[in-house]
C-alpha cells in the first residue's frame, strides 16, 4: 500500500517536471494553451484505452505486442470499407461508417480470441503469438490498403467514423458531465467507507478523505474549462471515461477480474481453486481485442486517413504506460490509476517533443529511454515491495 | 574396518529455525569404505542434516561441529564443502537436461585450451571415467533423453568427477525402477571398495540392510545411536524409528457416522511417466462425519490419488469413484469443487496462496460464485463472509486487508483452510494439514478438522507424521508403492503395524530383485 502511494507521488512528480520542462522551454509557449492542452487530451485517451486493454492480459502474466499493427490494420480495414470496399472486392461504393467499424470490430474480436486460445490451449509463449500478430497485421494492413493513403470518410465530409475524434462536447455538455461524474465519484467513495468501517478496516480521516474528493474534482472542473477555452471536451475523453469505468469495474468487482490477478499471482493454485484458466486468458484477450478495434478507429480518424504508418509502436507506448504505472510484466499485479499516470506521461512526452518539433530520431530515442527506465523501476519496486 | 580412520565425524549437530528446533542432538561417523545408513520416518530431519554437512546452511547457522578427516570444517557454502571432497546426489537432480552426459559431467570444471572448451579432454575424460566404473552409457547422449536412473548415475559421476570421498545420498532410489536400483546398489558397492565414503539416507529398509554397514537412526533431530547393519534387525530399526511417546494433544472426538460420502473402488492411476502406476487397486469409503487418515513412506502415492480425485490429474486406468452415490469421473478441480470435493494441498506456497494478495482475496477465491449478483461482485457480502472466517479461524493479522505473504506458515495454513471451507465442501481432502506448521496452530488445525465431522462432512487426511495420523484418524488406510498396505481401525493402530503396513510391498520388491 505505502509503495503504491509512493510509486503515485513520484509519478505526479515526474509528470509535474516534464510538463515543467516543455512549458519553460522558449519553444514551448503553446503548450498549455487551451488548443494544446485538447489535443494532448485526445492522445492520451487513445493511448490510455489501449494501455487499458493491454492491462488486462498483463495482469495474468500475459502481454501483446500486436496491439499496435493491429490498431493500424483495423482502421485501415474500416477506412477501405467506408471508402473504396472495392479494394476488398466487396461491390458499392462504401458501407455507412457506424456498419464498416461494426464489421471490423467483430473481425477483431474473432482475431484475439483465436490468439488467446492458441497461446492458452497449446501452450505457445504469448510473446511468441503475438509477435506473429504484429507482423502478419502489419501486413495485412498494407495488403487491404494497397499501401495507399485511404480517408476516414470521403473528400470532406464527416461521418460516424471521423467524428470519433472531432466531435467536442457543447460547454453546458461538459458541465454536465462533470456534474454526473463527480456525484458517482462521491457516492462510490461514501458506499466504500461505509462498507470498510461497517467491517472495521482502516479508513482516511474523514478530512483527508474529503480533500482526496475535492482534489479529484478540482482536476475534472479544471480540465472542463480548459477544453471549453477551445472548443468543448473531446468525445474521446467521455470514450476514456467511459473505458475508465469498465476496466476498473471489470477488475475490481467482477469475478473475471479477480481470477486475472489470481492467475498472474499464481496460476496453480488458481487452477487448484477451480478457476478456468483457459476461458479466463481467451476473455482477457477478447476483451483487448475490442479495445484495440476502438484505439485503432480513434487513431486512425485522428490522422484523418490511414496510412502504412498508422499505429507504429503503439504497442511499446501501451505497454510502457503500464509498466511505468507498476504493473508486473510477470502478472499479478496493476492498477488502473498506475496505468492511467503511466499513460498520462507517456502522452504527455510525445506531445512535447511533437510541440518542441523535436525530430522523429529523437523522439524515438527519448520514448526507447522512457521504457527502459520505466522496465528498471519495475525490477526495482518488485525486488523492494517484497 | 574397525580400525579405518573417520572420514567424516558430526558432533552434536543442533539446528534452529526460528523458534522450532529441528536437529536437536545429531552425533555420528562415517569412515571410508563404509555405506553409513540414515534413517528415520519424513520430518526426523534427515534432509536438514545433509544440508549442515554440504554447506547449504553455512558454518555458524548451526551449533557442533563438523570433522572431515580428522580437522573441523566451517563451510561457507556448497563450494567449499564440494572442495573438501563432499558431494550431495539430491532426490531432485540437478542436472541440465538439454546438454550431454560429458557436459553435465564437467560443467563448472570445463578443461580449456587456450581459452577455448578442450571437447577432447571432457569426451575423453567421461569416457575413461565410465569405463573404470563399468557403465554403459553415452557420453554423447543427451541428458533428458535418459531414464531416471541414469540421469542419477550421471549426477553420482559428476561428483565422482569433482574428488569426492564423502557421497551423501538423499533418498536416491525415490524415483527408481527396479533394475535402476539395482545399478544404484552396485554402483554404491563398487564405490565402497575404493574408500569413498557413502551416507545413504533411505526410509526403505530393504535397500538399507542389503547395502550398509551401519545404521543410524534419526528420531525427532536427535541421533538414537548407531548400530552394526549385521548384529541388528528391521524390527529394532522401526522400533527407534518410532519409538516415543504420542501425546495427548490430538483432540479428536469421533462423531456419528453417516452415509458413505466419498467411494473409491478398485482404483488404478497411471503416473506421468509412462507405465509407472501412482495407485494400485486402491480401495476406501468414507463416511460423513468421518476422518480417513492416510499413511504411507514418501513416493507411496498418496498425493497423487488425491490430485487425481480432485483435479484429474493421471489416467484413470481402472476403478471407480462414487462422490454421494453419484459417479465421480475424473475431472478439473472446478467440476470437483462444484460436486463438494475439495483439496488442500501440500505446498501452500506453491499451490495454495496468491502470496502478493490480501488474506480476504485468498479465502473468497474459490467461492466468488456465491457473492455475484447479476455479473459483479457484491462486495459487502465477500466482506462479511471473509470477516467470519477470519475470525472463526483465528487467523493472527491485524484485518483481512494483509497480504498472505506476510502471514507465518500456521497461519497460511489457516487461510488455505478457510479457501477450501468456504466452498463448503461435503468431501475435504487434506493433504499433509500441519506441515510446517507450529503446535499451537497445529492444535488449531486438528480443532477444525472436529468441527468439520461434526458437521458431518467428510475428511480424508494424509499425513506423514504417525502420531497425528493415529490421533486424529479415525480409521487409517496405509499406502505403500501406490498399493493398500492395510486398512486399520482407530483402535488396533500401532505405530509398529502402520510402519511394517508401509513397507509391505517394498519387501516384494527387493525379493524380486534379488532372484
Amino acid at each position: 500500500m505505502k509503495s503504491s502511494l509512493q510509486r503515485n507521488i513520484s509519478m505526479g512528480l515526474a509528470l509535474f517536471l516534464i510538463s515543467a520542462f516543455f512549458t519553460l522551454h522558449p519553444k514551448g509557449a503553446q503548450f498549455l494553451s487551451p488548443q494544446n492542452l485538447s489535443n494532448l487530451s485526445i492522445e492520451l485517451a487513445i493511448t490510455a484505452i489501449l494501455a487499458l486493454g493491454m492491462l488486462v492480459v498483463l495482469l495474468p502474466g500475459m502481454i501483446d505486442l500486436s496491439v499496435g499493427s493491429g490498431a493500424g490494420m483495423l482502421g485501415g480495414i474500416a477506412c477501405v470499407l467506408v471508402v473504396s470496399p472495392q479494394y476488398l472486392g466487396l461491390p458499392g461504393h462504401g458501407w455507412p461508417a457506424f456498419l464498416a467499424l461494426a464489421a471490423a470490430t467483430l473481425l477483431a474480436l474473432g482475431l484475439w480470441a483465436m490468439m488467446g486460445a492458441l497461446i492458452i490451449r497449446y501452450r505457445v509463449p504469448a510473446f511468441i503469438i503475438t509477435l506473429g500478430g504484429l507482423l502478419v497485421f502489419k501486413g495485412a494492413h498494407w495488403a487491404v490498403i494497397r499501401n495507399s493513403t485511404i480517408p476516414v470518410a470521403p473528400g470532406g465530409t464527416e461521418n460516424f467514423f471521423s467524428l470519433l475524434t472531432t466531435y467536442y462536447i457543447p460547454s453546458w455538455g461538459g458541465y454536465l458531465l462533470l456534474i454526473l461524474v463527480s456525484a458517482g465519484l462521491f457516492f462510490a467513495r461514501r458506499r466504500r467507507r461505509w462498507l470498510r468501517l461497517r467491517h472495521g478496516l482502516p479508513v482516511d480521516d474523514p478530512k483527508v478523505d474529503f480533500l482526496k474528493f475535492f482534489v479529484m474534482f478540482q482536476c475534472l472542473l479544471l480540465l472542463v474549462v480548459v477544453m471549453n477555452h477551445y472548443k468543448g471536451t473531446p468525445l474521446p475523453l467521455v470514450i476514456l471515461g467511459a473505458v475508465i469505468l469498465a476496466i476498473q469495474t471489470i477488475t475490481r468487482n467482477t469475478r473475471f477480474g479477480r481470477y486475472l490477478y489470481a492467475i498472474g499471482g499464481n496460476e496453480e493454485a488458481a487452477v487448484l481453486s477451480g478457476i478456468n484458466v483457459q476461458r479466463v486468458i481467451i476473455g482477457a484477450y477478447l476483451l483487448l481485442g475490442g479495445v484495440v478495434a476502438l484505439t485503432g478507429f480513434m487513431q486512425t480518424a485522428y490522422g484523418g486517413y490511414t496510412t502504412t504508418t498508422v499505429g507504429n509502436l503503439m504497442e511499446l507506448d501501451a505497454i510502457a504506460a503500464c509498466v511505468i504505472g507498476g504493473t508486473s510484466l510477470k502478472g499479478g499485479r496493476g492498477t488502473v490509476s498506475g496505468v492511467l499516470f503511466g499513460a498520462l506521461i507517456m502522452a504527455t512526452l510525445l506531445n512535447g517533443m511533437t510541440l518542441l518539433a523535436v525530430t522523429p530520431e529523437v523522439k524515438l530515442i527519448a520514448r526507447g529511454v522512457v521504457l527502459v527506465l520505466a522496465v528498471w523501476m519495475d525490477v526495482r519496486f518488485s525486488q523492494t515491495g517484497k | 574396518m574397525e580400525n579405518s580412520p573417520a572420514l567424516l565425524r558430526v558432533k552434536r549437530l543442533i539446528k534452529r529455525f526460528g523458534e522450532m528446533t529441528v536437529l536437536k542432538d545429531v552425533s555420528f561417523d562415517l569412515r571410508a569404505g563404509e555405506v553409513h545408513a540414515l534413517c528415520g520416518e519424513n520430518g526426523a530431519g534427515k534432509s536438514t542434516l545433509i544440508k549442515c554437512l554440504s554447506g547449504v546452511w553455512p558454518h555458524g547457522s548451526y551449533e557442533g561441529r563438523i570433522e572431515v578427516g580428522g580437522e573441523e570444517v566451517r563451510f561457507g557454502g556448497i563450494h567449499e564443502a564440494e572442495e573438501a571432497g563432499v558431494a550431495v546426489i539430491h532426490q531432485e537432480l540437478a542436472l541440465a537436461p538439454e546438454m550431454t552426459v560429458a557436459e553435465n559431467i564437467y560443467l563448472g570444471s570445463e578443461p580449456t585450451r587456450r581459452g577455448l572448451i578442450d571437447w577432447g579432454v571432457v569426451y575423453a575424460g567421461t569416457e575413461a571415467m565410465l569405463r573404470e566404473y563399468g557403465l554403459d552409457l553415452d557420453p554423447a547422449a543427451t541428458v533428458s533423453s535418459l531414464g531416471v536412473g541414469r540421469q542419477q548415475l550421471v549426477e553420482i559421476l559428476k561428483a565422482l568427477s569433482k574428488k569426492a570421498r564423502i557421497l551423501l545420498l538423499d533418498e536416491p532410489t525415490a524415483a527408481l525402477t527396479d533394475t535402476e536400483v539395482e545399478v544404484l546398489i552396485r554402483i554404491v558397492r563398487d564405490l565402497r571398495a575404493r574408500g569413498v565414503g557413502c551416507v545413504y539416507i533411505s526410509h526403505r529398509l530393504d535397500e538399507v540392510f542389503a547395502l550398509s554397514d551401519r545404521i543410524t537412526v534419526l528420531r525427532d533431530g536427535e541421533t538414537t545411536g548407531t548400530l552394526t547393519t549385521s548384529s541388528t534387525d528391521r524390527n529394532e530399526v522401526i522400533r527407534r524409528m518410532v519409538g516415543r511417546e504420542i501425546k495427548d494433544y490430538y483432540p479428536r472426538h469421533p462423531s456419528r457416522k453417516g452415509d458413505v460420502l466419498l467411494k473409491v473402488e478398485r482404483l488404478t492411476v497411471g503416473g506421468e511417466e509412462k507405465g509407472r502406476q501412482v495407485a494400485k487397486e486402491v480401495d476406501f469409503e468414507v463416511r460423513a462425519g468421518e476422518v480417513l487418515g492416510i499413511g504411507g513412506l514418501m513416493g507411496a502415492g498418496r498425493t497423487e490419488l488425491l490430485m487425481h480425485l480432485f483435479a484429474g490429474v493421471g489416467k484413470r486406468l481402472g476403478g471407480n469413484v462414487f462422490l454421494r452415490g453419484n459417479a465421480h469421473l475424473p475431472s478439473p478441480p472446478a467440476v470437483s469443487i462444484g460436486k463438494g470435493l475439495m483439496m488442500v494441498t501440500e505446498d501452500r506456497k506453491r499451490e495454495g496462496l496468491v502470496l502478493d494478495q490480501s488474506i480476504g482475496f485468498n479465502l473468497s477465491l474459490a467461492s466468488l460464485a456465491q457473492f455475484t449478483c447479476r455479473g459483479l461482485l457484491d462486495e459487502g457480502a465477500e466482506f462479511r463472509r471473509n470477516q467470519r472466517f477470519f475470525d472463526s479461524l483465528g487467523v493472527k493479522a491485524p484485518n483481512q486487508e494483509m497480504a498472505v505473504g506476510r502471514l507465518s506458515g500456521g497461519n497460511q495454513q489457516k487461510v488455505v483452510l478457510g479457501k477450501a471451507l468456504m466452498t463448503e465442501p461435503w468431501v475435504i481432502l487434506l493433504d499433509e494439514p500441519t506441515r510446517g506448521v507450529d503446535v499451537g496452530a497445529k492444535v488449531d488445525v486438528y480443532e477444525l478438522i472436529n468441527r468439520l465431522t461434526y458437521d458431518g462432512k467428510a475428511v480424508v487426511m494424509v499425513s506423514s507424521e504417525l502420531p497425528e495420523l493415529m490421533g486424529m484418524s479415525d480409521r487409517i488406510l496405509i499406502l505403500s508403492e501406490g498399493r493398500s498396505g492395510g486398512l486399520f481401525d482407530r483402535d488396533e493402530a500401532t505405530p509398529e503395524k502402520l510402519m511394517k503396513a508401509a513397507m509391505a510391498h517394498h519387501a516384494r520388491r527387493i525379493t524380486e530383485k534379488q532372484t
